[in-house]
């Protein structure tokens, strides 16, 4: 009883100095609300990706009366924004603080009224186009579409989405989710749709999905979902992945068997996801200090460890502070240079095109 | 009289036995569900509509429907007939006594091996650089993808399903046979019956309703089973589980009172099902009473 | 009437074949950590975490009180709507058969929407109520099986008789159950006691979104984006949990008063 009283207390008091206007609150502030919290809920943040393990431990290790709940690595966008709504008069260690969700997701929880808004300190050096300018919600990594590859079964790898239509990958071909739920998968026909020259928006789509369709027919493509394992044993050995995610499976797989990471010569589709605060987070003090920590230099060189591109790269870069080791181990930039990022309309446009028609078009339907 | 009265007083504190269950079952499995029905016939802003039940009715989801129902059936149907063989096989097959434990145990184990380990270890055996399938090839000669089996369809999926589901029917059945005394057969036997006019008139028809019933439940178990056939054929399947995922999970916004109205349409089915089974059990013990 | 023992030779044979081979694949997968050579590489990684052990022990307790609990509510229902109101049958079974095509998902946003801090149960706010919750969310998700297990029991001894006669010689309503009816439907309970360890072992998503250190979460966390891990982790988890259940089936055999004489 007593100890549901003081962390009701707590949590009220955490609330009191949260709802300080963002800009009043110094790193002391933060540290000290953060204290009285003692707490931090994440959710969806599987260790292997963007190297999150990591940062989480670099997180911990910082500061170290802070305790990391973490909630489902498994759950997808709208999984971390139905956490959010279930827990709305939940103050236990089930309701998340922090989310990373996809691109779209951003808007669609801030217009339910589910984020907090905070600007972090290095917020200026956000680009525009993927923040929110009240800070609801704001650019954390992107990496773009990716082919990785297990050369102990193709010994000749594809340079471009036109190649995997050749016959020496037969029943090679998968997307690494599946297209009417995943956003990596979706913006896979997507960019495959761009690669074959497709307008940008519903028309990529369309033309995306006939590619599969035409990929199906040839027998290249294998509706298995694509992970580290079917990749490593054979049943998907081209998976159609963030390169985030293929360079990361690359290292854990460590040369067993080698796998080799091309970035497709057309179609070059980046894919940003953003950070927001719950509005209902029980801790709001320990996640804006989390915020912090992932948009200071060092959050930030701990994705790119991940192999994941930063929101503020750019930034980073012209200020020299990346090491040269993580360049280098990064794809090469010449590839980025021809990265197309969707803008929410154009996504919002492609998604129903994709979702809606993938059964029909491409019918890799099982009978 | 007297004994009305007394068996009408029995009766109405009869109720209060089956309360625990009740009041168990309300507040954690059908209230904290409540969402699935009322969401289904919500629209996002509040207002009640049957649109998202009208919804369900297009061709793909139809299609969905029928895809889903037709695996269970199958995977059913010959989780039934070869769990039963198997737990016949052990019980009065005639086999030692020392099978059945370790059987027992890992059927246990198996019933819930499902899901991303399950399709994994399947195509880690019979996909096209599966374990058996080079075994085959290489010892045998005998080339399983060029005889047209594929591991990525109907029926690899429900080889895949019937993983879990024998085991489940070995488990459940095993002391329905137990139940069988050995009474009856030595006097069948007494009376002159073959083996066949034995099972045909004596042990099915007292096994009958139990079969029913573990099948009722086999079908449930294959149809809400989601994990395995995404995992297998996420992007080719079109099942109904998946579909739901598809609209009330994933990273792409999707309409979430579409997935409430699939649960709901699912929860139907079951309930169908279920009636269909009650029915057919009905009949069945009818003459056994 | 002479048994065909060929046809069962045939059909158990049948059987190994079908469960083994999957699991053969798996693990010769799992060896395979070392590139070239067969070795036990992944599993030494697995087992050198602690978390492995703690998830473990805390998921085997708690599958073994969900047992205690599924048999403490099915086998009195089963019982009793078997014996007293045997029209109740077909909503009891629908009830029991809903758990198996409701999404966990739903179960567990369901309860947090239901149970939190701010509501007149608030379960969500300690680790015990917590603890608690996932034990009635697992004993849900146990329910379908445990009941068909039990049911298939108590059809196969004749409940009226044996309670009339018991009530004859004047014993209560839980000497019935507990020294009548319990001892010959233990098979069958025993059955229902195999099937939800093996759910309680591996369930996920409950555990996960309840923030409970459970073993289904920790195999995620380990496995998600390797390659040979998680077959490791899937072939160390179906022997110590076949192991547990051989432990669970030799207890009950020793328990000599739940013995009926064949």
């Amino acid at each position: 009883m007593l100890h549901l009283k003081s962390t009701t207390f707590l949590a009220g008091l955490g609330l009191a100095i949260a709802a300080l206007p963002a800009s009043a609150q110094t790193m002391d502030e933060l540290i000290a609300g953060a204290q009285a919290e003692g707490m931090l809920t994440t959710i969806a943040l599987p260790h292997d990706w963007c190297g999150y393990g990591d940062v989480i431990a670099g997180f911990k290790a910082k500061y170290p009366f802070l305790t990391v709940n973490e909630l489902n690595p498994d759950a997808g966008s709208a999984d971390e924004l139905e956490a959010v709504r279930a827990n709305k008069d939940n103050t236990g260690p089930q309701a998340p603080d922090v989310l990373d969700v996809g691109f779209s997701f951003g808007p669609a929880a801030q217009a339910e009224g589910l984020t907090l808004p905070y600007k972090v300190s290095t917020w200026d050096t956000i680009p525009d186009e993927v923040k929110d300018p009240d800070g609801h919600w704001y650019g954390d990594y992107y990496g773009v579409l990716s082919f990785a590859i297990n050369k102990d079964i193709v010994t000749e790898s594809p340079t471009d989405w036109a190649d995997l239509l050749k016959p020496e990958f037969a029943n090679s071909v998968a997307l690494a989710g599946d297209p009417r739920a995943s956003n990596q998968a979706i913006l896979g026909v997507y960019a495959a749709g761009l690669a074959a020259g497709g307008a940008a928006g519903a028309d990529a789509g369309e033309k995306g999905l006939a590619y599969f369709a035409e990929l199906n027919k040839a027998g290249n493509f294998v509706p298995v979902i694509g992970k580290a394992g079917t990749l490593a044993q054979g049943a998907t050995p081209i998976v159609i992945w963030w390169d985030y995610n293929a360079l990361s499976g690359r290292d854990t797989l460590n040369g067993n068997p080698p796998i080799e990471v091309v970035v497709p010569a057309t179609g070059v589709v980046a894919g940003v996801y953003v950070q927001a605060i719950s509005a209902y987070a029980p801790h709001p003090n320990a996640a804006k200090l989390w915020m912090e920590y992932l948009y200071s230099d060092e959050g930030q060189l701990g994705w790119l460890k991940g192999y994941c591109h930063p929101i503020r790269f750019n930034d980073m870069v012209a200020r020299g502070v990346v090491p040269q080791e993580l360049l280098d181990a990064l794809p090469p930039a010449a590839a980025y240079e021809a990265a197309v990022f969707p803008t929410l309309d154009e996504q919002s446009a492609m998604n129903p095109v994709v979702t809606g028609g993938w059964d029909s078009v491409v019918g890799a339907n099982v009978q | 009289m007297a004994d009305a009265a007394i068996i009408g007083a029995r009766r109405s504190w009869a109720w209060l036995g089956i309360v625990p269950f009740f009041a168990f079952a309300m507040l954690f499995l059908i209230l904290p569900t409540m969402q699935i029905v009322v969401g289904a016939f919500r629209t996002p802003d509040g207002d009640v509509t049957l649109d998202n039940v009208a919804n369900l009715f297009q061709p793909s989801i139809v299609a969905a429907f029928s895809i889903s129902i037709r695996i269970s059936l199958a995977s059913a149907l010959l989780g039934c007939l070869i769990g039963f063989a198997i737990a016949a096989a052990v019980t009065i097959g005639g086999l030692p006594g020392w099978i059945r434990g370790p059987l027992m145990t890992f059927s246990g184990v198996a019933s819930n091996f499902a899901g991303v380990p399950l399709a994994f270890a399947f195509l880690a055996t019979l996909g096209r650089l599966g374990l058996a399938t080079i075994l085959l090839r290489d010892w045998f000669g005998i080339n399983l993808y060029a005889m047209g089996f594929n591991l990525l369809s109907f029926w690899g999926l429900t080889v895949t399903y019937l993983f879990f589901q024998i085991p489940l029917m070995i488990l459940i059945v095993t002391p329905a046979l137990d139940g069988l005394k050995r009474e009856w057969r030595e006097a069948a036997e007494i009376l002159g019956a073959s083996r066949t006019q034995y099972w045909r008139m004596v042990a099915l028809p007292i096994l009958w309703p139990t079969l029913l019933g573990t099948f009722a439940l086999l079908f449930a178990n294959s149809f809400g089973a989601v994990a395995t056939a995404y995992a297998l054929t996420g992007s080719s399947l079109g099942i109904v589980p998946i579909l739901l995922f598809a609209q009330i999970r994933g990273d792409v916004l999707q309409d979430p009172h579409l997935g409430y109205a699939l649960a709901f349409g699912m929860i139907v089915i079951t309930g169908i099902a279920n009636g269909l089974y009650i029915w057919m059990r009905s009949r069945a013990e009818k003459w056994i009473k | 009437m002479k048994v065909n023992r060929f046809w069962s030779w045939a059909a158990l044979t049948f059987g190994l074949l079908y469960f083994f081979l999957p699991l053969i694949g798996t693990f010769e997968f799992s060896l395979r950590m070392q590139r070239g050579v067969y070795s036990f590489e992944a599993y030494r990684v697995v087992l050198a975490d602690p978390a492995f052990r703690a998830t473990f022990a805390y998921s085997v307790l708690l599958a073994v009180l969900t047992i205690i609990i599924g048999v403490v509510i099915v086998v009195p229902t089963a019982y009793w709507v078997r014996l007293k109101l045997p029209r109740l049958r077909p909503i009891v079974e629908f009830i029991t058969l809903l758990p198996l095509v409701i999404p966990a998902i739903v179960i567990v946003f369901g309860y947090i929407r239901l149970y939190n801090t701010s509501s007149i149960l608030p379960l969500t706010g300690t680790a015990t109520g917590t603890n608690f919750l996932l034990l009635m969310g697992y004993s849900v998700l146990a329910l379908p099986y445990m009941y068909r297990a039990v049911d298939t029991g108590l059809r196969a001894i004749d409940v009226a008789t044996l309670t009339e006669a018991a009530e004859s010689l004047g014993a209560s309503w839980f000497t019935i159950m507990w020294r009548v009816i319990l001892p010959n439907v233990s098979v069958a309970i025993l059955s229902g006691a195999f099937l939800t360890f093996a759910i309680v072992i591996g369930e996920f998503t409950l555990a996960a979104l309840l923030n409970r250190p459970a073993f289904g979460p920790y195999l995620q966390l380990i496995g998600a984006n390797r390659a040979y891990e998680p077959a490791a982790l899937a072939v160390i988890a179906f022997a110590i949990t076949w192991a547990c259940m051989g432990l669970i089936a030799l207890v009950t055999r020793l328990q000599k008063f739940t013995q009926v004489p064949r």
